[in-house]
């Protein structure tokens, strides 16, 4: 199979499980208790902390582990959202794991206001900068959207939340995997979720990160672990398998991995000369999503059946396929935002999956177009 | 996987079908290129989701180098096994279905025929309770039958698009009955015709002021003939319906006579049916009460058994005839209701959208008196209005009179199930014709067909001139 789905998860890098694996032997201990392997498992723990604080730009005791990416995103926003009902702004952009949560907000009376987006993807700062005063309670914008790869402006969104004094959360599950995270530029309370899952590691570990940490209310209740924030007894293994991960996409070796995957993925887009969402925008390295004219579901099906694994950039939900709200955000008719298709590169990608997806789009490409026009 | 070699267009087909464009703006279409009933080319087009394209070019493929009656058998089961789709996108893959399905009929519009067969009988499917047992019972005969439906009308305006006789939920299900017996199904799309006959005549006799009866229209001048045509081009030897009606012989000459169920006889509708059709038709229902056949089909757990039954103008959709005659264009002014002496007891809302006998929606009284429509002024645009016992008419003339056998002494049915009223067919003065009724006949108004029987059989019939 030729995997090219890597922002939907990325294949398990073995290093990243040669770390995991003792964790999940014999290095079993609770990390509460006080008897050696309790003592092995605490040290193990907070060793992993100290790696993810480092590689993400944030003290160890602004490291939250959460059971993903979901659940750090609804950390950041429920821990910041209490009391009497205020006001959030969060981007068009956002993942529904932050989309959702201020939706469920919405309905106990919170104001959401929805901060939009530019044609090239990027989030509109100006609109942005209109958008939130002092008194909001949080903004969330994400650092590079999963189904573009733009990268958002976050240095400038920053500086804009501070000078309010309003919190901002960062949704870097996506951004993690391709591009630098440092936590310690940005001014003013800031949380970033980020998930193993899509750096090489395994699923049902993240964490939520950043000095925003230390001012969020807890949002589930149990024996205090993780500063009373997600308690429960700690995922060890998790741990050291997330500061795995994270040393490998954030450590010195990324930057010229990334630059490999981002040549491939440009001489992709060059070789199929079709048009990109945000191709004009930076984005993260091995992304981009192809519109491609046809039914993006179909194309998807057709390439699985040829061995080759991409994603569908809207879903067809109960035989109605809704465009992406991203795509539709953009200005992307929906006949078009219906045709995207994401093809994601990662560490592992080589010339010979280029050139295998090049091949088998040149097969199929004018039988699909015939069918379509035939159609018409 | 999803074979796109038969991706395409035939060059010049002989039949063309499409589907789509609802909802998931999924769009099908199938073209066929055939060498006389085998699918020698079949081509399809999709702009469609994953699953509807799979299920294109799986019909595709296997419809390609077999017979036309062959293809008409496939249908959605057959679909979601053999291109292994999972039933959650039935509904996608169902619109490839229709797609071929309407490229099959196009083909029999077009022309196409099919080798005859003595054992071959073709069953007009409506989608309801009647033509299912007519199939089923075909079946078990050991003939080798074919289900037709005739798609006639599709107002999406109408309150309940769904209710019109031939609207897409009825052909699929008459469909899926013929499928789920293994027997072929083919649906000829008549729109363009059955509006240019049935509906504009319909409307055209409403904003006259008249009281078309579209169904005997219908049957009489466009459905009949359509089945008739279809059933030769398929090689059937006869073809059946549902009606509740018998054919029954006298002196040589074949006539539509009364159906056994007095509750149900639908004779009256076949009253303009041309005599020399029924040598190929049987109404194999003739003979049977409507009870006992919807009993027999529970017992047979037939679909069809639960479908709601049928008794309006299939193209009204579940709606009023105002609002239906307001989207066909035709104009609602209110006007006077007068009673037989000129004093205007009300106003009404359109005069074109009453009926002489009409009771309900006049809103006018005088004192405790029930009045009815008497007459419809379409020119001064004024409902003369009367009590019941004013409804009543001993002489009715008739225009357009078609006699089958030459009886004069009939008994005269002015609409369906209305109790027949014995009289005597007899020429007026101009050289035109009139019945002469030996008791009132109520409610009796010019555009409606009379059937005049003779013994229970149709042995003429016409229309009220005024």
């Amino acid at each position: 199979m030729i995997y090219l789905d890597h922002a939907a998860t990325a294949p398990p890098d073995p290093r990243v499980l040669e770390a995991m694996l003792p964790h999940l032997g014999e290095r079993f201990g609770n990390p509460s208790e006080p008897h050696a392997a309790g003592r092995m498992a605490r040290a193990d723990l907070e060793a992993a902390r100290e790696e993810i604080a480092r590689l993400v730009g944030c003290e160890t005791a602004e490291v939250v582990l959460t059971g993903g990416g979901t659940e750090a995103d609804n950390l950041a926003v429920l821990g910041r959202a209490q009391g009497i009902p205020g006001r959030l702004v969060i981007s068009a952009l956002e993942h529904p794991a932050v989309r959702g949560t201020a939706e469920a907000l919405a309905v106990r009376g919170w104001r959401v206001e929805i901060a939009p987006v530019l044609t090239n993807g990027c989030l509109d700062l100006n609109a942005l900068d209109a958008s939130v005063r002092s008194g909001d309670a949080l903004v969330c914008v994400l650092g590079a959207s999963n189904l573009t790869g733009v990268l958002q402006p976050i240095a400038e969104v920053a500086v804009l939340c501070a000078e309010r004094g309003v919190p901002l959360h960062v949704d870097h599950v996506q951004t993690a995997s391709g591009a630098p995270i440092d936590l310690s530029s940005l001014p003013g309370v800031v949380t970033a979720a980020i998930a193993a899952h899509k750096l090489g590691g395994p699923r049902g570990v993240g964490a939520l990160v950043g000095r925003g940490i230390r001012s969020l209310a807890p949002i589930s209740f149990g024996g205090g672990q993780e500063a009373g924030l997600r308690p429960g007894t700690e995922n060890v293994a998790g741990a050291v398998a997330l500061a795995a991960a994270l040393s490998i996409r954030q450590g010195p070796d990324a930057v010229a991995e990334r630059a490999t995957r981002a040549a491939l993925r440009d001489q992709l887009e060059e070789r199929l000369g079709l048009p990109v969402a945000g191709g004009v925008a930076e984005r993260l390295p091995g992304h981009t999503l192809l519109l491609t004219g046809l039914r993006g579901d179909t194309v998807v099906r057709l390439l699985d059946e040829r061995g080759i694994a991409v994603a569908a950039g809207s879903a067809c939900a109960s035989g109605e396929t809704a465009p992406d709200a991203t795509l539709t955000a953009m200005g992307i008719a929906a006949a078009q935002a219906r045709s995207a298709v994401r093809v994601t590169l990662g560490p592992t990608t080589t010339q010979s999956d280029i050139d295998a997806f090049v091949t088998a789009w040149s097969e199929l490409e004018p039988a699909l177009r015939a069918a379509a026009e035939a159609a018409a | 996987m999803i074979d796109l070699s038969r991706a395409g267009t035939v060059a010049r087909p002989d039949g063309e079908g499409r589907a789509g464009g609802g909802r998931c703006d999924d769009r099908v279409r199938f073209t066929l290129g055939l060498d006389g009933e085998v699918l020698r080319q079949v081509r399809f087009g999709a702009d469609a989701c994953a699953a509807t394209t799979a299920a294109a070019a799986w019909l595709a493929a296997r419809a390609e180098g077999g017979t036309l009656l062959d293809a008409a058998r496939l249908g959605l089961a057959d679909v979601l096994a053999g291109a292994r789709i999972e039933p959650a996108a039935a509904e996608c893959a169902l619109t490839a279905v229709d797609a071929l399905h309407a490229a099959l009929g196009d083909a029999v519009a077009r022309g196409a025929r099919v080798a005859p067969s003595a054992g071959r009988s073709l069953i007009a499917m409506s989608g309801g309770v009647d033509s299912a047992m007519v199939l089923t019972e075909a079946v078990a005969e050991g003939r080798e039958p074919v289900g037709l439906t005739l798609r006639l009308w599709i107002d999406p305006e109408a309150p309940s698009p769904d209710r019109a006789c031939c609207a897409p939920s009825a052909v699929r299900s008459a469909r899926d009955l013929c499928h789920a017996s293994g027997v072929p199904h083919l649906s000829l799309d008549l729109r363009a015709d059955f509006r240019r006959t049935v509906v504009d005549s319909f409307v055209a006799g409403y904003a006259a002021g008249e009281t078309p009866n579209p169904c005997t229209t219908c049957n009489g001048a466009f459905r009949f003939d359509a089945l008739d045509a279809a059933a030769t081009r398929l090689g059937a030897s006869e073809w059946r319906t549902g009606h509740y009606a018998q054919i029954v012989e006298r002196g040589g000459t074949l006539l539509v006579a009364r159906g056994v169920d007095p509750t149900k006889d639908q004779s009256y509708m076949l009253g303009l049916v041309d005599p020399d059709l029924l040598q190929r038709v049987r109404f194999p229902l003739g003979r049977r009460l409507k009870a006992d056949v919807q009993q027999r089909a529970a017992e047979l757990e037939l679909a069809a058994a639960r479908a709601p039954e049928s008794q309006e103008v299939c193209f009204l959709g579940g709606g009023a005839l105002a609002p239906f005659l307001a989207r066909q264009g035709v104009g609602m002014e209110p006007g006077p209701i007068v009673d037989e002496d000129g004093v205007e007891l009300g106003r009404h809302r359109g005069a074109r959208a009453y009926t002489p006998g009409q009771r309900r929606g006049l809103g006018v009284s005088r004192g405790t008196e029930a009045l009815h429509v008497l007459k419809v002024d379409q020119p001064r645009n004024t409902l003369v209005v009367g009590p019941a016992g004013r409804l009543g008419r001993r002489e009715v003339p008739l225009r357009d009179l078609r006699r089958i056998l030459p009886i004069d002494t009939v008994d005269a049915c002015f609409r369906l199930r209305a109790p027949a009223v014995p009289g005597a067919l007899v020429p007026d003065r101009a050289g035109a014709w009139l019945v002469r009724l030996e008791r009132d006949a109520f409610a009796v108004a010019p555009g409606q067909v009379a059937v005049l029987y003779s013994d229970d059989a149709v042995v003429a019939a016409g229309v009220v001139a005024g």
